[in-house]
Order: C-alpha cells, then structure tokens, then sequence
C-alpha cells in the first residue's frame, strides 16, 4: 500500500518535469516560427506615421538584427538562461531587462486578475448552491437566464460598453492605466486609493464574464447531488435545511467547481489580455500583446515560460490533491 | 457546524469589502481629468508608453523617448514638407563646391548644464555615431569622407558631389562631448539626465507621464511661450478628446464629428499629405515586369475615389510622377499632362492590357490560354485605411475582369515580404522627406534592388534604369535649383512613363491641435513645418506657437 503511493508520487513528478522540459522546448520554438524579425516589427510600427528613410531602416535593422549564432547554439543559451532565470535585455524596450519588465507588470495583473477570480469564485459558488436549492424558483430562473447571459458577452466588448457608458459619457470612471498619469507608485493611503479606483471598471468586466460559469457549474453539479441517497438520508434524518445545503449537497458539489478554480488561478499571471488592452492596464496581459506585436522575443519567451509554469504547477497540485482526497485515483 | 460559519463569516466579509470599495470609488470624482491643460502648459500627445514609459533619453536607441526632439536639436531643422531648412545650432551654411559645405555654428549656446556649446561638440557628435553604423540613422556616414572644425566652422568633406548630403547632415541631432566622451557604450545607455541645448529640459519622470520644463537659457527663449509640455504614456483617442489634449497626432475616425466637434471653437486638424502610398508591382516578376500591364492597371484605377474611400476624403489621389502635391508644386514638369495625374479609362486600360497579352472575353480578362488573369494584393493587417483604399481597388479590378486576392500579413511578415521581394503587388509608400533627392532616390535608385531573398531597405519594386541612376547621379551634383529642376523634369518622365509603382493616395500626417491654450500652429495656411510630433519638426512648432 505504502510503496503505490511512492510511486504514484514520485510518477507524478516525473511527469511533470517532462512536461516543463517540452513546455519550455516549445516555448522557444514558437516565437521563432512567427514571420518577420524584432526589426521587422520596429520599422512597421514607424512607417504607420509615414515612409521609413532606407536609413532608419538600415539603422534599427543594426540595433535590433536578429539573435546570433545557430539555432542549437541559441537553444543550448537559453536552457542555461532559463536555469539562471535570466531572460536578458528586451527588444521593445531596449535596453531594459526582461526581468524587471515582467517583475514591473505582475503585481497590477495578481492583484487585479487575481482577486477578482477569487471573489468571482466565491460569488459564483454561493449563488450557484442557492440556486439549485431553489431549483425551479424565480431565483432559480432569473439567475441561470442572467448567468448564461453574461458568460455568452465577450469580456472585451462588455469592456468597451463599461469604457464608453461609465468613462467617458458619464465621466464616473478614469478611462485608462492603473493609476493617475501624476502618481508614483507607493503604498501611501492616496495611491492605493487612486489606483483602486482606476481597477473598477477592469475588475467588474472580468467579475461579470467569469461569474457565469462558476454559477452555471455549481448549479448543475449541485442539482446532481441533491439527488443523491446520502442527501435524501439526511433531510429524512430532520437535519436542519442550511446544514443539509451547505454541508452535505454543496461540500460535495464544490469539488468539480474548485478544479477549475485551482487551474483558472494558475492561468491568472497570465492576466486579461482583451481587458487589459481595453483599459490600457498595464499588467502581463498588455505587455504580452505589445512583446507579440513587436516580435520582443525574450519578453514574450520569459511571459510564456512563467504561464506555462504556474499552470503546470496548478495542475501539479491538483494532481497532488485529487491522490490525496481521492483514492481511486492513486491505482 | 463551526466550519460553516467561519465559511459564511469570511463570505459576508468579502462581499461587504467588495461593495465598500465599489461605493467608496463611486464617490470620489475621477482625478484625470483635472489634468486639462492648467496654466501655461500644453498636453501633448505624441510619445506612447508600452504600457508604461522607459527612462531613456539616448537619442541615438531606436527605443528612445520622444521628448528628445524637443530637449536636442540639430543644426538645421528641415521642413518635410517641402525641403526648406531652418537654422537652429548653426547660424547658416555656404556649399563651397557640391563636395564641400561649410556650417557657421551659433554663437552664446549653452548645455542646458551652463557647459558652453561649440563645433567641437558638433565634430564629435559626428565621430560618435561613425562607430557604429546602428547609430547612424541618417546614414550621414554614407556622404561624408571627412569633417573639421576650425574656429565656430565646421566644414564638410563628401565622399562626392553630393549637395542633398548638406540637408542630410544637418539633421544631426548634437550631444554634449564632455558627457557623452565618458559613455562606454553609446547604444546601451539610457541617459536618464538628458543634458542638450533645446528649448526644454526634462522635468519630472514618471511611469506613466513625464513633463518638460523650459530651458530658461535657450538661446532663443523668448520665442518659447509654454512652461511645461506633459506627455502621458496613454494617448488613447477617447482620451485625446475627453482629457483636453492641446497637440496629438492620430488618425480619428470622422474627425469633424469626433475631435472637432467636442470643441468647435478650438479644435483644428490639419493633415497635410506625407509620402505616397502606391501599388508596388514586383518587377522580378511577370507580368510585373512588362511596363504595358503595370500601365493597364495604373489606367484601371480610380484615384481619388480609392483616397476617398480610404483617409474619409482627407488626402487625394496621388500623381504618377513621384511628387507630393501641393508641397512638391514648385518641382512639376509643365509638358506632363494634368500634373501627372492619371484618370481612370477602362479602354485605354485593355489596350494596355491587351499589349501585355491579356484579352477581354467575357466579362473575365484572360491570358492566351484562356485563363483568367488573377493578382494578389499584399496589406498589413490592421493597416485599416489601407485596407479600404485597397477593397475599393479591388472593386475596380474586378470590374475590369481581374480576380484580386488579398493577403495581409501581420506588421512584421509585411515587412519581411517588402523587404525581400516576398510579393506580386503589395501596398507601401515612399517619399516625404522634404528633398526630391532623397525621394526619388528611395524610389528608383538601383543600388537598393538587391535579389529578391535579400533584405531591401528601398526600392522594394527592384527598379533598375541605368538612365534612373544617371540622372540621380546629376541631382546629386547639382547646386542650383535651375538645374535641379531639369533632372527632376527627366526623373518625373521616367517614373510617369515606366511605371515602377503605381501612386494611389498620399498617405496623411494627421496632426490634431487645439487653439484654447496656444495659437500659431502649422496649417495649410501657414505650413511652416509639418504636423509629425515624433521628429524635429517639434522645435519650430515651440518656437512658433503664442499664448492664446
């Protein structure tokens, strides 16, 4: 019995060591696959203002060339640079440091991204347990037609309405960025309300296209066991109502929703690209888009390399969990 | 039981955390907008953060803030409009013979550290950027063999005849030899202290805005009227209208209605034409290569309806001469008919065609197999008046019984198929850098047309006329406009005749200012230089703009 669980363990984590390897294999690949060069990139965003002189062009083609060396060598470099977490110095932003560029931008998308989700979760799994328990009630009917509603709008339009109705026609809400254009970023009283402030209106985009499906997910899950003998057995048994809600029928509904919940937070540092391109917010999502559009590729290898981490290690930890909160799975 | 409420406790805490933060921002008045162009400041909207701004002021890094081109300046600023400088850091310059020019550098400049400014500076602002080739953007290397400075004279030395070179080095922008003699690598540095001569010095510097002070020591400070200029790293369009921006460019969607009309008294636009975005046949090619389909389909194409449809109307259609007009009016040869502007004429069109060997049958123009001519049409994705401009041709061509496919690749693929000859047709633009020379020269000059494969930087249609490259040769050489005009004459006839590309529209420089805090911005009626905010162009607009 011991040794099943040694190795189920440590399979596990085999497992997921070739995963990261090819996860960061591809990670390489990718970038490099896409047409056009750092240079490229720069004399197209230019020549949007007008004709590039054969000059300029010349010039920006010597700065930002292409990577030197062949493609093993550059392979060989980079393995060694991911082992040292060293990403080197952006092409967009030259000549700032990947790392910085990334360290400046994770902070705005974890928390906004990140506790959002969490209170989306949270709503989501309340509402969606009430609502089976009401199944059939006005309740019931509103929020399930609301709900598929809502997860049905596309975040980035449902952004532009928020933008344009509550920012710019009504004025409530500042249009863009995370904070003031004047503020500097500190933990005083002033600045943290300035820039909650300007994370309404991207948070409650993200809260209201996320909500659906939490909701939609309990409810259904929550209806199937509501249905089960264990439940019958306790409201046959004369247990109080809410304590056969919550501690019989949703405890037990709330594993399905809380899977995704765990992978959906590994995807946070990711953050919202549409959303945050919307608002112009600048967090992983609107620097990944602008190292893409730009072919900055060190910024974009280093963006993806630490979303494909944090969603294996997510699912790693599920793994993990799911062998210890369920057996079967460990045969 | 006791998990539960701590379960519903921690729910209810957050739920009423959410709700006092969303009450709590309602309440306070959104703080953006008190930025409105207070006191004697202008809002500016012309250097875009990625998201946020990067602290570099290195004028020679291709990721250099904009604010530099009001901090640096070089000896002359030259109008991109229609070629015509303006001394800055030199008081004047004489072309001894077109191989040598000699500039005259202003006396009573200073750095704006107080450090006193002089030809030295100037010669080794010019040795700095020799080092390294990713430094020289105006490649003045390409035409210099050799300068000197000799009391507050510089003198140039050109490798040729070569008097567009003179516009050329004077574009220059200057930095200071006792700051930037120290520098070990010159590309690298960011310069967070940028010391130059201009009319502004940096001010505060922030993530997502800094602002520019003015120079109190300029040389010519009286002519600066605004204090401060502030550029936010967001210059969103929303924002350019709601946030009250005095000078932005960008190209808006119905710009009467959008930026006009939130302000009627003030709000102006002037979008002066810039360059000329053109069919660019691959000449590698057939049937590219044959000059009677290139004619075909130039005759084939209704200009100013593909200009209406793609800049709403704002730009019109382009000669077939190669020039910019109005701002090239003075350069026009008189015996091409109409200023060089061709009518679209279905019959003249198949004739053409027909010389090429395709034949109307049916309502499809086929080859001498029967088969239906088909082309395909290269466009940046998310180029969208491009696009318009080039749905409308298609519309065009197809009535004429060519099946047109489009590909749009993104910005960068673009570029790459541009540069390499990676296309049958595709949409660019040439010219707009004030100077004949240097247009048409980017246009026609064969030393450019490097084999399809390689990596052009010009001349991406891979023209070669030898009597092109003659005559481009002469306009080097040339010192008077009285012979200038004669070759550029020829080089009109040429592009007019050969059709190396087929001019569509001009594309615009879309230039937004409002008058409710400064007047005397560029316009049509007094184009004193032109509306980019990225180039130097800046200084004369500083130099030239009163309090309102």
């Amino acid at each position: 019995m011991k040794g099943r669980h040694v190795r189920y363990f440590f399979g596990k984590i085999g497992l997921f060591f070739v995963t990261l390897w090819a996860a960061i294999t591809v990670n390489f690949i990718l970038p490099r696959m896409m047409p056009g060069s750092p240079a490229d990139a720069a004399i197209a965003k230019l020549s949007q203002n007008g004709p590039v002189t054969p000059e300029v062009r010349a010039s920006i083609e010597a700065q930002l060339g292409m990577p030197q060396g062949n493609l093993f060598s550059q392979y060989w470099q980079y393995l060694g640079d991911v082992v040292h977490l060293n990403f080197g110095v952006s092409y967009s932003n030259f000549p700032q440091n990947v790392s910085d560029l990334v360290g400046a931008a994770l902070p705005w998308t974890l928390t906004l991204v990140g506790l959002v989700t969490i209170i989306s979760f949270i709503i989501g799994t309340a509402l969606g347990a009430l609502m089976a328990w009401r199944r059939g009630t006005a309740v019931d009917v509103t929020g399930t037609i609301s709900s598929s509603f809502l997860s049905a709008f596309p975040s980035f339009w449902l952004a532009l309405m928020l933008l344009f109705f509550l920012g710019y026609k009504a004025g409530i809400f500042p249009t863009s960025g995370a904070y003031s254009s004047t503020a500097i970023p500190n933990f005083s009283m002033d600045f943290i309300s300035d820039a909650v402030e300007h994370s309404i209106l991207p948070a409650l985009t993200i809260l209201l296209t996320s909500l659906g499906s939490y909701v939609m997910g309990m409810r259904n899950t929550m209806i199937n066991t509501l249905g089960d003998d264990y439940v019958t057995f306790a409201e046959a048994n004369g247990l109080r109502q809410r304590t056969v809600m919550l501690k019989y029928a949703a405890r037990n509904a709330l594993l399905p929703n809380l899977t995704s919940f765990g992978l959906v937070l590994g995807g946070v540092v990711g953050g919202s690209l549409l959303v945050e391109q919307v608002f112009n917010y600048p967090g992983v999502g609107l620097l990944l888009y602008q190292a893409v559009t730009n072919q900055d590729y060190p910024l974009m290898q280093a963006i993806f390399l630490m979303i494909t981490i944090s969603v294996l290690v997510a699912n790693f930890i599920v793994d993990i969990l799911y062998g210890v909160l369920d057996p079967r799975t460990r045969r | 039981m006791r998990r539960k409420t701590v379960a519903v406790r921690i729910l209810a805490t957050l739920v009423a955390g959410a709700t006092l933060l969303g009450l709590g921002a309602c309440g306070s008045k959104s703080g953006e907008t008190q930025q409105a162009a207070a006191g004697n400041q202008i809002l500016f909207g012309g250097d875009s953060g990625s998201p946020t701004f990067t602290r570099n002021f290195n004028p020679f890094s291709t990721s250099k803030r904009i604010g530099i081109n009001f901090i640096y300046e070089p000896l002359e600023v030259v109008n991109s409009l229609d070629g015509t400088s303006t001394p800055f850091l030199a008081s004047g310059h004489k072309i001894v013979d077109p191989k040598t020019v000699e500039f005259q550098i202003r006396d009573g400049v200073k750095w704006s550290d107080g450090k006193p400014f002089s030809a030295q500076d100037v010669v080794f602002t010019f040795n700095l950027v020799k080092k390294d080739a990713a430094m020289d953007s105006l490649g003045v290397w390409q035409h210099i063999s050799s300068l000197e400075a000799s009391g507050s004279k510089v003198t140039f030395h050109f490798k040729d005849n070569d008097v567009p070179a003179v516009s050329i080095v004077s574009q220059q922008n200057i930095v200071p030899e006792h700051i930037w003699k120290d520098v070990k690598d010159p590309l690298k540095w960011t310069n967070e202290n940028p010391v130059g001569t201009g009319p502004y010095k940096l001010g505060t510097f922030k993530p997502n805005q800094y602002t520019l002070a003015k120079n109190k020591d300029y040389w010519q400070a009286e002519k600066v009227a605004a204090d401060t200029i502030v550029l936010p790293a967001s210059n969103k369009q929303l924002d350019l209208v709601n946030k009250k921006y005095d000078w932005a460019y960008s190209f808006i969607n119905n710009v009467d209605k959008t930026w006009v009309g939130a302000d009627k008294q003030h709000n102006h636009y002037w979008f002066p034409p810039g360059g000329t975005v053109s069919l660019y046949p691959n000449l590698t090619k057939a049937p590219f290569s044959d000059v009677n389909f290139r004619k075909g389909l130039s005759y084939a194409l209704d200009r100013d309806k593909i200009a209406k449809d793609a800049e709403e109307g704002y730009v019109d259609g382009a000669t077939q001469t190669g020039l910019i007009l109005p701002n090239h009016d003075k350069w026009v040869n008189d015996s091409i008919p109409n200023k060089g502007k061709v009518s679209q004429d279905d019959a003249q069109s198949l004739e053409y065609f027909a010389k090429a060997g395709y034949k109307k049958q049916g309502d499809q123009l086929v080859d001498s197999n029967g088969k239906q001519l088909e082309v395909n049409i290269t466009v940046p994705s998310g180029y969208t008046d491009w696009l318009r401009g080039v749905q409308t041709m298609q519309g065009q061509l197809t009535k004429l019984g060519i099946a047109v496919k489009l590909t749009q690749p993104q910005p960068a693929a673009y570029t790459q198929a541009q540069n390499n000859g990676d296309y049958d047709l595709l949409i660019s633009s040439f010219g707009g850098t004030g100077s004949v020379f240097q247009d048409y020269n980017g246009l026609l000059n064969s030393e450019f047309a490097v084999p399809v494969g390689q990596s052009a930087n010009a001349n991406f249609e891979r023209y070669k006329n030898p009597k092109a490259d003659e005559l481009l040769a002469q306009l080097k050489q040339a010192a008077d406009e009285k012979s200038q005009k004669a070759i550029v004459d020829q080089l009109q006839q040429i592009v007019y005749d050969d059709v190396p590309v087929i001019g569509l529209f001009y594309g615009g420089l879309w230039g937004l200012f409002s008058t409710r805090n400064y007047t005397g911005w560029p316009s049509e009626d007094d184009p004193y230089t032109a509306p980019s905010t990225w180039t130097q162009s800046v200084l004369m607009v500083v130099t030239h703009i009163k309090k309102a």
